[in-house]
């Protein structure tokens, strides 16, 4: 379970101004929100890779800002955190890249076969072929590709709880699907905690247990899919029917 | 009226006001920086392989700009110093001059400067990239200490090397500077060094490696604090490097003046 407590964060402009939210221990939601909102900003919070200026982030009973320093290391090792731009290190190989997603204690102990397999493992689940880019430096593959060995990289550790920032954005369709149904499997099977922030509505919508909206700062609205596509709230119904448009727009378009 | 000569000393007073908060931030940022390294090292955090690799990077792959800069150095130094010398003095003082003009001087204070452009511009380029392509926080999400992983190897290697490259320029310097004595004078190795022993104290060496250490720290410290608090994309990284070159040159040169006073009575 993740809550975030009344976060506060301010750059040179307000961002975040009271946020709370909650999610529940196996559930898959999704965040939704213009862009420039602080999703990123909230869900990089949860690790404290930035400090909000108010407020507290509870992982599974554990405080961030407001317990000892230890509380931090259990909750990053819990956490897989999948990086809006992939982040991937650009001086190591996709194959060392990958493996940094296993703690330092795990890496000491494993065999080399061993953790070759749980590369690979991690890089087809991302339906990626092991074979052709595990030596490839990251300024070698495609955008979608990076992305795709971000998401290896955060799974490869068996998290408990998975923080997605855009997974889905800048892959094809094909490859869209194959993420979405990762998210759903790893949520099914293994009990994972999804937060998931996404601009694609429809499949987050589709997907998820739960969805919240980020807007100005504060949470705009929080419920299920179907409360969701059913909300009064203006700003909610523009987030919604520009889908729609959009949908409308391409069909036209063809 | 009043206005009018109080407007400008307010200005001031606010101008060192932000100054004084700046340097007392970065000093804080860097002591911290420096507390870090050293628990990282202490609680064997630190991989040796990292250390090595960057020691390559400072020492190997600057030896030889540091052996141009050096026979540079020596050879002025000796030209310019026969020329002083011309009547007044004996002639093996030229071998008193070279030797001392770049153990004490020349040698630490023109290998730091070439140091700052070498590695410190790098480090500093290096780590702001990873700063605003989200590098670092990924090694955090992951449970890895970026101070571990990438300041501590940079500082210990920086110490370790700087006076190893420091001695080597000394050689290097003294060797040019005696070559070119006997070039353009005819001054013979033997009086050269006849020189250099008459007024050679042990303390002098300890002064120039006391040098060598402090600026091998100074720099990799300085450059990895900046690149750290890099911001914003390609251009933070640009303006961040510049501003950690200057911030690295004024303060050898500063701590070079420092020495006399401390060590030279
Ligand atoms: N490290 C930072 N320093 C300064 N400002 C920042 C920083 N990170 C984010 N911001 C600012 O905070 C605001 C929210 O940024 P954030 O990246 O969270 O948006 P987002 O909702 O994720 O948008 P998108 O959907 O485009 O990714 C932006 O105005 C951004 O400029
Ligand atoms: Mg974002």
């Amino acid at each position: 379970m993740i809550s975030y407590q009344n976060i506060f964060k301010a750059f040179d402009i307000p961002v975040l101004t009271g946020v709370d939210l909650t999610v529940e221990t196996g559930e898959m939601f999704a965040l939704f929100g213009p862009s420039g909102t602080g999703k990123s900003v909230l869900l990089k919070t949860t690790l404290s890779l930035i400090v909000p200026d108010q407020g507290d982030v509870e992982v599974d009973g554990l405080s961030v800002y407001r317990g000892p320093a230890s509380n931090l290391d259990t909750i990053r090792r819990k956490i897989g955190y999948v990086f809006q731009h992939a982040a991937l290190f650009d001086s190591l190989n996709v194959y060392e890249n990958v493996s940094m997603g296993l703690p330092e204690e795990e890496l000491a102990v494993l065999r080399t076969a061993e953790l070759s397999r749980r590369v690979w493992d991690a890089l087809e689940i991302v339906n990626l072929e092991p074979r052709e880019i595990l030596s490839k430096l990251p300024s070698e593959l495609s955008g979608g590709m990076k992305k795709r060995v971000g998401i290896a990289r955060a799974i490869v550790g068996r998290p408990e709880i998975l923080l997605w920032d855009e997974p889905t954005t800048g892959l094809d369709p094909i490859n869209t699907a194959a993420v979405e149904r990762l998210i759903q499997r790893l949520s099914k099977d293994l009990e994972v905690t999804s937060l998931l922030v996404t601009h694609d509505v429809e499949g987050g919508l589709h997907i998820c247990d739960r969805v919240a909206m980020l807007h100005s700062g504060t949470l705009r609205f929080c419920g299920t899919p179907q409360e969701f596509k059913d909300s009064p709230d203006p700003v909610v119904q523009a987030f919604v029917h520009r889908d729609a448009a959009i949908a409308a727009l391409d069909m036209a378009v063809v | 009226m009043a206005n009018l000569i109080l407007a400008p000393i307010v200005g001031w007073f606010a101008k060192v006001g932000r100054a004084y908060r700046l340097t007392v931030e970065h000093a804080g940022a860097l002591g911290i920086l420096v507390w870090e390294s050293i628990v990282a090292v202490v609680t064997l955090k630190v991989s040796f392989r990292d250390v090595l690799r960057q020691m390559h990077i400072m020492g190997v792959q600057s030896l030889p700009i540091v052996f141009v800069t050096a026979s540079l150095a020596g050879i002025v130094t000796s030209q310019q110093g026969g020329y002083q010398l011309i009547s007044s003095s004996p002639r093996y003082v030229l071998g008193t001059l070279v030797v001392q003009s770049v153990v004490l001087e020349l040698g630490p204070l023109l290998t730091a400067i070439v140091l700052v452009g070498r590695i410190g511009a790098r480090i500093t380029a290096e780590l702001g990239t990873m700063v605003v392509s989200e590098q670092i926080d990924a090694f955090k999400s992951l449970g890895r200490d970026p101070v571990a992983i990438l300041a501590a190897p940079r500082i210990i290697a920086g110490i370790i090397t700087m006076p190893l490259l420091v001695g080597f320029a000394d050689v290097i310097g003294i060797y040019a500077g005696m070559l070119m004595a006997d070039l353009d004078g005819g001054l013979g190795k033997e009086t050269f060094f006849y020189g250099a022993r008459l007024f050679w104290h042990s303390w002098d060496l300890f002064y120039g490696f006391s040098k060598s250490l402090v600026f091998g720290f100074v720099i990799p410290v300085i450059s990895v604090h900046m690149g750290l608090r890099t911001r914003g994309g390609a251009e933070g990284v640009g303006l961040q490097t510049t501003q950690a070159v200057m911030f690295m040159i004024l303060t050898i040169l500063i701590i070079d003046a420092l020495f006399p006073p401390l060590l030279l009575q």
